[in-house]
């Protein structure tokens, strides 16, 4: 087959891959006779994603919200401004390697999709932009959260979800706000974060917008995430008697880091996660459910007032019998942002998709933000992360004001000194 | 600030013993095969994979899957040096490092294969377990892993000090060719150096499984410091990577607490390149204690 000759990936092939190449190649082969016929019977849009590999398990539950977006457009008639064409997923894999994102993405490219979706790590990202913007095909990021991402006068690079900056100023306003109405204001705030790239950019924007926003940043302290013990760190956490701990960070280090903070009686007012990989989590919390009782997390997450919300997590459990992750809600929804696009553009042409991508304002979203919008950098304008709160085993969201499902509980009592 | 100071000692204490056990285990190693094995962390891992099946399916607590463990990552051990190392005795030291990276490798991927990379976690009963001294906090799980580490070096000391295996894997240490000319079976005592250097680090990883977590790269939060234990008690030297090991666990909790950002590592590595420096041989070596 002429593409699997031009196909620029030249690593030595696993099972899996082999398997996705395949499937990309055999989806070629299907469009291929239809290319002489009608314009645009398929929408083709490809997908680089880390489906192998250490971020696997929260690619493939972005990757389930992709399939259940694509499956309800194509279900529903297609994008009706074409005539009704299907949107056709191309997979790519990058198992979170910089070089294989540029190949993937240049090879779906090659394969004439219409736009891609990914990479989730803003390593890659970086990367596959310059690939994206040299071929003026649109790219929609997806679970990418470094600032500078889209930096740099790029065209063609949209981003849905909020940056490291939206995530970290208005997590900590919206717990201000929340701490205000409660009657227990927030002035000391400590921040512990892993010292990599996620942990510090949240860090440097806590640390920032102390003075702006009302709060004197009484410790900060970067920690290495494979540390077996951060008791010493909490104990100087507790020596600065803050009324907030902040804690950006990943799994394992967020848990232990929870648990030696109730042990020590930290006295803070509320532990809240800052883009937490845990604290949220559905695992996390059903495996800790005495621990992860009252955290407090900012994270992306879906709109509960929302009735399209609900319908979508029923289809969601339906299909694949778990609950949808907020990975899983950003995967769903970009491809909505695409398809919303695609109906204005009424073309698969990579140019006038940009345009019509530039030019959104789309209402019905699921999302705990307002119409989602971008500007000229490609930033989704009202990109907001929701408050959340574990309550009976659940998150549920407490913040912002308009969206909240239930009531905060603050200050937390256990964790008082 | 005292209460700081003294909260940094009892838990830089704490994770000390555990970075002992697991040091010694690299350092008998090290001792009698001259080898740096990197697949030491890898070995931890497999370990508390052990632990925490055997807590999943048969109920087994942790502790008690030692009884299990123990033996079985001896045998694990002696099995590794028997087909991978020893048929490469002759090779040049840096393969031979370059073998062990590589078994490493192998158990990190055949988990991440088999287990994914999920974090799992052991919930018992006195997980959560912790009391107060005078305001400073001693967790359970912790004091029971630096008491238990401690305990378990010190019988692996009088079991090389006082049985004739051990005292044949310390001449082969001290002396490889005077050890294989009065008679001793030199392949077999490194295959049991081996086996014991795994059991001690699998032992390490059953006590941790309490109050940690399990996942397929989760011994390299062990195995680095272990090898900054092994240099500062000394190469080979047993009892020099337990007392190392409490040095650095000491180290790395006081810089935690008294320096600012990230730099409790640069006060732990400082101290391995400061030792390097100036005592090569260690802070405990070429004395007793072997």
């Amino acid at each position: 087959m002429s593409s699997d000759q031009r196909d620029p990936v030249a690593t030595p092939i696993g099972r899996r891959r082999f398997l996705t190449t395949m499937g990309a190649a055999s989806a070629v082969a299907l469009a291929a006779p239809a290319r002489g016929r009608a314009q645009a019977r398929e929408v083709k849009v490809g997908y680089i994603l880390p489906v192998t590999g250490p971020l696997a398990f929260e690619a493939q539950l972005a990757l389930n919200g992709l399939l259940l977006a694509v499956d309800e457009i194509n279900g529903a008639g297609g994008i009706k401004s074409l005539g009704g064409a299907k949107i056709t997923l191309l997979p790519g894999d990058t198992q979170n390697k910089v070089e294989l994102g540029n190949s993937e993405a240049a090879r779906l490219i090659d394969q004439g999709v219409t736009a891609l979706i990914g990479p989730f790590s803003s390593l890659v990202a970086f990367s596959v932009r310059q690939v994206t913007e040299k071929n003026k095909t649109p790219f929609l990021l997806l679970a990418t959260v470094a600032d500078n991402v889209l930096e740099g006068g790029l065209h063609y690079c949209f981003r849905m979800q909020p940056n490291a900056r939206a995530m970290a100023t208005l997590t900590v306003g919206n717990m201000i706000e929340m701490a205000k109405s409660a009657g227990t204001p927030i002035k000391r705030v400590a921040i512990m974060h892993e010292d990599g790239n996620f942990g510090t950019t949240m860090g440097n924007h806590v640390e920032a917008f102390a003075g702006r926003m009302g709060y004197e940043l009484v410790q900060r302290v970067p920690y290495n995430l494979r540390s077996p013990d951060f008791t010493a760190e909490l104990s100087k956490v507790k020596a600065a008697r803050p009324d907030l701990l902040l804690i950006s960070g990943y799994y394992g280090d967020s848990k232990i880091i929870a648990e030696t903070a109730a042990k020590l009686r930290i006295g803070v007012h509320a532990l809240v996660g800052l883009a937490n990989a845990a604290y949220s989590n559905p695992k996390f919390i059903a495996e800790n459910r005495e621990l992860t009782d009252q955290l407090f997390d900012g994270n992306y997450w879906h709109n509960p007032q929302s009735p399209r919300a609900r319908a979508v997590f029923e289809a969601y459990q339906k299909r694949y019998s778990a609950t949808m992750s907020n990975h899983g809600v950003q995967g769903y929804q970009v491809v909505f942002v695409l398809k919303d696009a695609l109906e204005r553009a009424a073309s698969t042409d990579r140019e006038k998709v940009r345009e019509a991508i530039a030019k959104t304002n789309l209402a019905d979203h699921i999302l705990t933000q307002d119409a989602i919008r971008f500007d000229d950098a490609g930033e989704n304008v009202n990109a907001t992360p929701a408050l959340l709160q574990v309550q009976g085993g659940k998150p549920v969201v407490v913040g912002p004001a308009r969206f909240v499902e239930a009531k905060p509980v603050f200050p937390v009592p256990k964790w008082k000194g | 600030m005292t209460w700081l100071f003294f909260q940094a000692v009892v838990s830089g204490l704490l994770l000390g013993g555990v970075y002992g056990l697991v040091a010694s285990g690299l350092s008998l190693i090290f001792g009698v095969l001259r080898i740096i094995n990197f697949a030491h962390g890898a070995i931890m891992m497999l370990g508390m994979y052990a632990s925490y099946w055997l807590f999943v399916l048969v109920g087994l607590d942790p502790y008690l899957s030692i009884l299990v463990t123990g033996p079985l990552f001896f045998a694990l051990g002696m099995l590794i040096q028997r087909i991978v190392i020893e048929p490469n005795r002759a090779a040049a030291e840096h393969n031979q490092l370059l073998l062990t990276l590589g078994v490493a490798l192998f158990f990190e991927n055949l988990a991440l294969v088999l287990w994914q990379g999920d974090f799992r976690t052991v919930r018992v009963w006195y997980s959560g377990a912790s009391f107060l001294v005078a305001d400073v906090l001693v967790e359970v799980p912790r004091l029971v892993a630096a008491g238990g580490a401690v305990l378990i070096a010190l019988a692996l000391w009088g079991f090389l000090r006082l049985t004739d295996a051990g005292k044949a894997i310390r001449a082969l240490s001290e002396e490889p060719e005077g050890a294989r000319l009065v008679g001793i079976d030199v392949a077999r005592i490194r295959g049991v150096a081996f086996g014991i250097g795994s059991a001690c680090v699998a032992v390490a990883g059953a006590l941790v499984t309490p109050f940690f977590y399990v996942a397929p790269d989760v011994g390299e939060s062990f195995n680095i410091m272990a090898f900054v234990v092994v240099v500062l008690g000394g190469m080979g030297n047993f009892l020099g990577a337990l007392v190392g090991g409490f040095i650095v666990g000491l180290a790395e909790s006081l810089g935690a607490a008294f320096l600012p950002g990230s730099l409790k590592q640069l006060v732990v590595f400082g101290l391995f390149v400061i030792v390097l420096l100036l005592r090569p041989e260690g802070l405990f070596g070429g004395r007793g204690g072997r």
